[in-house]
C-alpha cells in the first residue's frame, strides 16, 4: 500500500471516528434529555426491548425510546463502520493481507451478531 | 431527573477520571453502577462496554489523525480480541456474577498496584536528568491528553499522559515472527522512528484473551494488550497504548451485541452514563496540565483498592457498603 493511499484510508477513517462519535453522543444526549421531558426515569421505567421495528415506529412517533436505541446502536455499529472503510481502502490498494484481516474482523463481528441472535 | 443527572455525573466523573490517569472508563463504571445503584454485574458490563467504545472511537480518531496508533497491526490483533469478546460474551452469560465481581476485584488490585509503580517511575523520571531515557515531550497537547485518556492503559507501567516513553522505538532483534514494519504504520509515533514487530503468534494468542477479559469485565483491556504489545511484541510504549486504544471498540462491540440482545442493556441508564463519560473525558482532557495527577493517581489508587474490597465482598456473599436500590 502506498503512502498516499495508506494516508487518505487513515485520514477518513479518523474522520469517521470523530464524527461518528461526536454525533451518536449528541443523539444520546438529546434522547436522555427527551426521557426526562417525557417523564421517564432510570431505575423507575421498564427498559424498552431493543426491535428495529418497533424503534423506527418510536423514531416516527418522536419518542424518546427511539432515539436512545438509535444513538447507542451507532455507537456500536461505529467500529464495524471503521473496519469497512478499512476494507474498502486495503482493497482499492490491492493491499490482500490486510484486506483479508479486516474481511475477517468483519466476518468475526458478523457471527458474534448471529451467536447473540440465535442465543437471545 | 435526580437519578439521570447522578448517572450522567457519575459518568463524568469516571471519564475524567480515566482520561487524566490514562485508563479507561470501564473501571469505574462498573463498580459505580453495581455499589451504588445496586445494578446487577452483567448490566453494568454492558453499559461501560458502551461508553468504552465511545472513549476508545474518540480516542482512536486522535492517535489516527496523529498517526501514533499503529492501524494494521490493531487490525491484525483485533481479529485475536474480537475472537475473545465473541468468547467472553458467550461464557458471561454462564458464570455466576459472584465469579466475576471476584475477577473484578483482582483485575482493580492489579491495576492500584501497575499504577502505583507507574507512579513511582514517573517520580524517578522527574528526577532523571533531561534527555536521559526519554523520548517524548513533557507537556502534551490537551487533544494529545484526551486521546491518551480516552485510552485505556498507563497501567502498562508509564504514563504516557506525562508524555514519558521509556521504550526504545526500535524492536530490536527479531525472534520467531512477523519482522516487517507495517507499511501503514504509524508514522507520527511514527515517522522517523521505526520498530520491529516480534511474536506475533504469542502476541496474538494473548490479545484473544484481552478480549475475554474486556468482555467479561466491561473494560478496555489495555491492561492486557498494552504489556503484550510492549514487552512481547517490541512495540514502542506510546504506539501500543494507542494500538489498544483503537483495538477496543471493535473488541467491545463483539461482546456488547450479546449483552444488548440477551436484554442487558437499560437505555435509561446506558444513555446519561455514556455521554457522561464523553463529557467528563473531553474536559479532564482539556484541563489536564492543571490537575496535579500524583496527587489525583494516590486517590484513584485509594479508591480502587477500598472499591477492590467491597467488590471482593459482594463475591463472598456480603457487602461493606449496603446501599441496594430498591
Amino acid at each position: 500500500m502506498t503512502e498516499t493511499r495508506a494516508d487518505a484510508t487513515i485520514d477518513r477513517i479518523a474522520r469517521l471516528l470523530s464524527a461518528g462519535t461526536l454525533s451518536s453522543v449528541l443523539v444520546v444526549a438529546a434522547a436522555s434529555l427527551l426521557s426526562l421531558a417525557a417523564g421517564r426515569a432510570p431505575f423507575e421505567t421498564a427498559a424498552p426491548p431493543v426491535e428495529l421495528g418497533r424503534m423506527v415506529s418510536d423514531l416516527l412517533a418522536l419518542r424518546p425510546e427511539g432515539f436512545l436505541w438509535l444513538g447507542l446502536l451507532l455507537i456500536l455499529a461505529l467500529p464495524s463502520a471503521r473496519v469497512t472503510l478499512a476494507l474498502a481502502g486495503y482493497a482499492r490498494a490491492g493491499d490482500r493481507y490486510a484486506t483479508a484481516v479486516a474481511a475477517s474482523v468483519l466476518a468475526v463481528l458478523a457471527l458474534s451478531v448471529a451467536v447473540a441472535l440465535t442465543l437471545g | 431527573m435526580a437519578l439521570t443527572l447522578l448517572l450522567a455525573g457519575g459518568g463524568a466523573v469516571a471519564g475524567a477520571f480515566g482520561a487524566l490517569l490514562g485508563l479507561g472508563g470501564g473501571i469505574l463504571i462498573v463498580p459505580f453502577l453495581t455499589l451504588v445503584f445496586g445494578v446487577s454485574f452483567r448490566e453494568a458490563v454492558a453499559v461501560s462496554l458502551l461508553a468504552v467504545i465511545t472513549t476508545s472511537s474518540a480516542g482512536a480518531a486522535v492517535y489516527l489523525e496523529r498517526r501514533v496508533a499503529d492501524l494494521r497491526l490493531g487490525m491484525t490483533l483485533e481479529l485475536a480480541t474480537a475472537v475473545g469478546g465473541l468468547v467472553g460474551g458467550l461464557i458471561a452469560f454462564a458464570l455466576s456474577e459472584r465469579l466475576l465481581a471476584a475477577g473484578f476485584a483482582m483485575m482493580l488490585a492489579y491495576t492500584s498496584f501497575t499504577m502505583l509503580r507507574a507512579g513511582r517511575r514517573d517520580r524517578t523520571a522527574a528526577m532523571t536528568p533531561p534527555g536521559v531515557d526519554t523520548e517524548l515531550s513533557s507537556t502534551p497537547s490537551p487533544r494529545a491528553t484526551l486521546a491518551t485518556g480516552l485510552g485505556d492503559a498507563a497501567v502498562a507501567g508509564s504514563s504516557d499522559a506525562t508524555g514519558v516513553d521509556r521504550a526504545t522505538g526500535t524492536g530490536g532483534e527479531a525472534d520467531d515472527a512477523e519482522t516487517r514494519r507495517t507499511a501503514d504504520a504509524p508514522a507520527g509515533a511514527g515517522r522517523g522512528e521505526s520498530y520491529v514487530v516480534r511474536r506475533l503468534p504469542l502476541g496474538f494468542s494473548l490479545s484473544a484473551f484481552a478480549g475475554i477479559v474486556a468482555a467479561l469485565m466491561g473494560v478496555g483491556g489495555g491492561l492486557v494488550k498494552v504489556p503484550v504489545m510492549h514487552l512481547v511484541m517490541g512495540v514502542p510504549l506510546r504506539v501500543a497504548t494507542a494500538t489498544s486504544n483503537l483495538m477496543i471498540g471493535v473488541t467491545a462491540s463483539a461482546s456488547a451485541v450479546f449483552y444488548l440482545l440477551r436484554g442487558a442493556v437499560d437505555p435509561y441508564v446506558a444513555a446519561p452514563v455514556v455521554a457522561g463519560v464523553f463529557v467528563g473525558a473531553s474536559a479532564a482532557s482539556r484541563m489536564s496540565h492543571r490537575v496535579p495527577v500524583p496527587i489525583l493517581r494516590l486517590l484513584f489508587v485509594a479508591v480502587l483498592m477500598y472499591v477492590s474490597i467491597e467488590m471482593a465482598a459482594r463475591a463472598l456473599g456480603f457487602s461493606l457498603l449496603a446501599v441496594p436500590r430498591d
